[in-house]
């Protein structure tokens, strides 16, 4: 053969959609393709993790049928979930407390509780929650739902279930009208969305999630519709369809106003925002947007975030009025979820992945989620968990499944020109660095000068083999792991085929645990330049 | 198991680094695929120019139909001078390949109505020239006046390379026996076969290779598959074609 040459690429930048072919020939690391895949904090793009049921092969339904979970979070040391008409506690996803009872103002044992009547959620829709901590055992969560006052509910007592004391009612924001957005901001609970009042944002007595009568609480009505709000800092951050406000000094009546932040920019909805790297991400029109703080005191930076999918945000915003839109952070992984779907047949995803350099993105496909929630649970442990149409609660972010079914994942490198796009290069092979959670068989495909029919394309997958978890001195267990597997092995695949560029495609379709994939070398010979 | 189109291309396409054929692609191939075809087909043209006598290209099997020498019987006609070396071609691009113009053989065995003794003779192939300037003449008078016709003893090439022709005219039925060579014939589907025994399939595919690196602007790779083909093609005539061992005697001693 004649003299071949390397190519050494390393995969970062995430999923881009925004450039051009040519464009990405400067850009080797990032995705032209990234489904079920993440981008690792540590680098590399690794397969997602998958959910499952909570409470697994026991696990059971909150309302008993597959009734939309409309909300979902963890509390205490269980997870509470909408569905239907009613407010649901379950330590296991096994056994479910309906928990939408009124109790006396002093609580209720068990058994009290059990036996109050139900406080139906009628019309209940998509759920939003604010969580008061106090010096309370778990702190008092806030649900709201946009169909009724405000559920406030909390509970005391470490031991079973059967032994704690429950307290629960409900908050009177404006009158009986319902309430769509809960928050807290500087010790005050914040309601926005009330049904006839939808350009005013409500805020309780400072530390008294209940009142929104007494001193201290106040309403601020602004010109445009609210979407959502979110306390960032010292001010609270009102997202409405068109503009975006603050509120400042909500603890002092006499200077409490309404600044505006923007006028052109609104957020398309209230479920997408979260905190995360010391900013607010929320999704707007032309994408996703931070409200960042900046070294100016009382100043905000509005900035786009998401230009390298952005044809994946046009997509959701064009449909908005379809989708479900939910979000979650995952702060173990500096992760920003969003996940959008019809309910019916869409059931897709993004996460944005916090790096040195921003935000690097992947997609998710094939896992709907009509409610997430995260939060950390009464020992500390950041906890996940989404709900769908099925009905059931599931742990987010867990597993080598959906739910029992394969996880297809995709990484498609954008196509290589090796530094010339002239000239013909015959592949010889490839050396994939991977790392393994598990024993693994991903596949990749080859495919010659951007998939042209006009070149012969490889009819088959080629085989990367089986990649065997490491075992490590000091961490192997002398029966489960496997002797040789190496902590980032490189894996030599011989390669058929020329052209005069050529991307791979990394594929797996099953329910082995998840790898990464750090970054590539390849071994090609140049062919002439006809 | 005769070796195919499809598995020499493929054998190429792999020495190559590059995408193997199948038969349901193998018609709409495109691109360095087709240009191996291709090659495939250039090489053993190659091959069978530079050495059309190669034994696998025999028009029949020496002796099939007749004891004599030779693998075409052609039976000629009082007063005709000329016949198709291939009997029913239409043109050159179906005639012969090659014709061994050295071992023409006229005899009247085994033609109807003959006894012995029979004529059974080797005829002397004369160029054309020779034969115009020294025969052609007087066998044309004699045809013309009395039809006296002879028994052949010399065979001629007509210009046009499609006919032999036999000097003097026949004066009666013989028949010619000769040996001759086919075209190698353009492989188009698949599973065409090839008639090199597969030992020497190497000669094919290394003149092929020498056409690919040439496509692909490799001079040192196409000289070294140049010099693999060159090699092969030495053994195979070395093999297939050198004459058999002849005893050479020095006597000098005896004088």
């Amino acid at each position: 053969m004649a003299r071949s040459q390397p190519y050494t690429v390393a995969c970062a930048g995430g999923l881009v959609k925004s450039a051009n072919s040519i464009d990405l020939l400067r850009t080797p690391g990032v995705a032209r393709e990234l489904r079920n895949f993440e981008v690792s904090i540590e680098g590399g793009y690794r397969r997602i993790n998958g959910y499952t049921k909570l409470g697994g092969a026991s696990a059971t339904r909150p309302t008993g049928s597959a009734t939309q979970i409309l909300g979902v979070i963890p509390y205490a040391d269980g997870v509470i979930a909408c569905a239907g008409t009613g407010i649901y506690f379950s330590q296991d996803g096994i056994t479910w407390l309906q928990v939408n009872r009124l109790s006396a103002v002093s609580g209720d044992n068990y058994a009290t509780f059990t036996g109050k009547a139900l406080s139906a959620r009628t019309g209940q829709g998509q759920c939003s929650f604010a969580v008061f901590e106090n010096s309370y055992d778990y702190g008092e969560i806030i649900i709201s739902d946009g169909a009724n006052r405000p559920f406030s509910f909390r509970m005391e007592g470490t031991g079973a279930l059967n032994t704690r004391t429950f307290f629960s009612s409900l908050i009177t924001v404006d009158s009986t009208n319902s309430v769509k957005y809960v928050t807290v901001h500087d010790h005050h609970l914040i309601a926005a969305g009330v049904d006839n009042n939808d350009s005013t944002v409500y805020y309780s007595v400072n530390n008294d999630p209940d009142n929104f009568t007494g001193v201290g609480a106040g309403a601020i009505t602004i010109s445009d519709k609210i979407v959502g709000i979110r306390g960032f800092r010292e001010d609270l951050i009102i997202f409405c369809e068109n503009s975006l406000h603050k509120l400042i000094n909500i603890n002092d009546s006499g200077t409490v106003a309404v600044v505006p932040v923007a006028e052109n920019v609104g957020c398309l909805s209230g479920y997408s925002i979260q905190e995360i790297g010391g900013d607010l991400v929320f999704l707007a029109p032309d994408g996703l947007r931070t409200v960042a703080g900046t070294a100016r005191i009382g100043d905000v930076e509005l900035g786009t975030v998401s230009k390298a999918i952005q044809p994946l945000l046009n997509d959701i915003a064009r449909n908005i009025n379809d989708y479900t839109i939910t979000s979650m952070v995952h702060r173990d992984k500096s992760q920003y979820r969003l996940f959008y779907s019809d309910l019916v047949g869409i059931k897709n995803g993004i996460i944005g992945t916090l790096r040195p350099n921003g935000f690097e993105w992947s997609e998710i496909r094939g896992i709907e989620v009509s409610a997430i929630g995260t939060a950390f649970n009464e020992v500390g442990i950041e906890e996940h968990y989404h709900g769908s149409t099925s009905g059931y609660v599931y742990v987010h972010d867990s597993g080598n499944s959906f739910d029992g079914s394969n996880i297809l994942a995709r990484f498609g490198t954008p196509d290589y020109d090796y530094g010339d796009l002239g000239t013909l290069k015959t592949l010889h092979y490839l050396k994939v660095s991977a790392s393994a959670e598990g024993v693994v068989t991903p596949d990749i495909q080859v495919r010659f000068d951007y998939g042209s029919s006009d070149t012969p394309q490889p009819s088959s997958l080629f085989d990367l083999g089986t990649i065997d978890p490491p075992s490590l001195f000091g961490d192997a267990v002398f029966g489960t792991n496997i002797f040789g597997g190496a902590e980032n092995p490189l894996i030599r695949i011989p390669l058929q085929g020329s052209g005069y560029s050529n991307n791979f495609t990394v594929i797996s379709e099953d329910t082995k645990a998840p790898y990464t994939i750090n970054g590539f070398y390849i071994d090609f010979i140049p062919s002439g330049r006809r | 198991m005769a070796t195919t189109y499809l598995d020499i291309t493929n054998e190429v396409l792999r020495e190559l680094n590059e995408l193997p054929l199948t038969s349901a692609n193998f018609a709409s191939a495109i691109g360095l695929q087709q240009f191996v075809k291709d090659a495939i087909n250039k090489s053993i043209f190659d091959i069978a120019n530079e050495e059309p006598q190669l034994p696998f290209l025999s028009a029949g099997l020496s002796g099939a139909t007749d004891p004599f020498y030779g693998n075409v019987t052609v039976a000629t006609t009082a007063g005709t001078r000329w016949y198709l070396l291939k009997a029913g071609s239409s043109s050159l691009a179906d005639d012969y390949g090659s014709v061994d113009w050295d071992d023409f053989y006229l005899t009247t065995i085994n033609v109807s109505g003959e006894t012995a003794p029979y004529v059974s003779k080797g005829l002397r192939f004369i160029n054309l020239e020779d034969w115009k300037r020294y025969y052609r003449d007087s066998e044309n008078e004699d045809d013309a006046n009395g039809q006296a016709y002879g028994e052949p003893v010399r065979v001629i090439k007509s210009p046009d390379s499609r006919k032999f022709g036999l000097s003097p005219i026949p004066d009666k039925e013989y028949n010619v026996h000769f040996y001759a060579f086919n075209k190698p014939t353009k492989l188009t589907a698949y599973s065409d076969t090839i008639v090199f025994p597969e030992q020497y399939s190497n000669v094919i595919t290394s003149r092929a290779r020498y056409y690919v690196w040439q496509f692909k602007e490799s001079p040192q790779q196409a000289a070294f598959a140049l010099e693999d083909h060159k090699k092969a093609m030495r053994h195979m005539k070395s093999n297939l074609m050198n004459p058999t061992p002849r005893v050479m005697t020095d006597d000098r001693r005896y004088f």
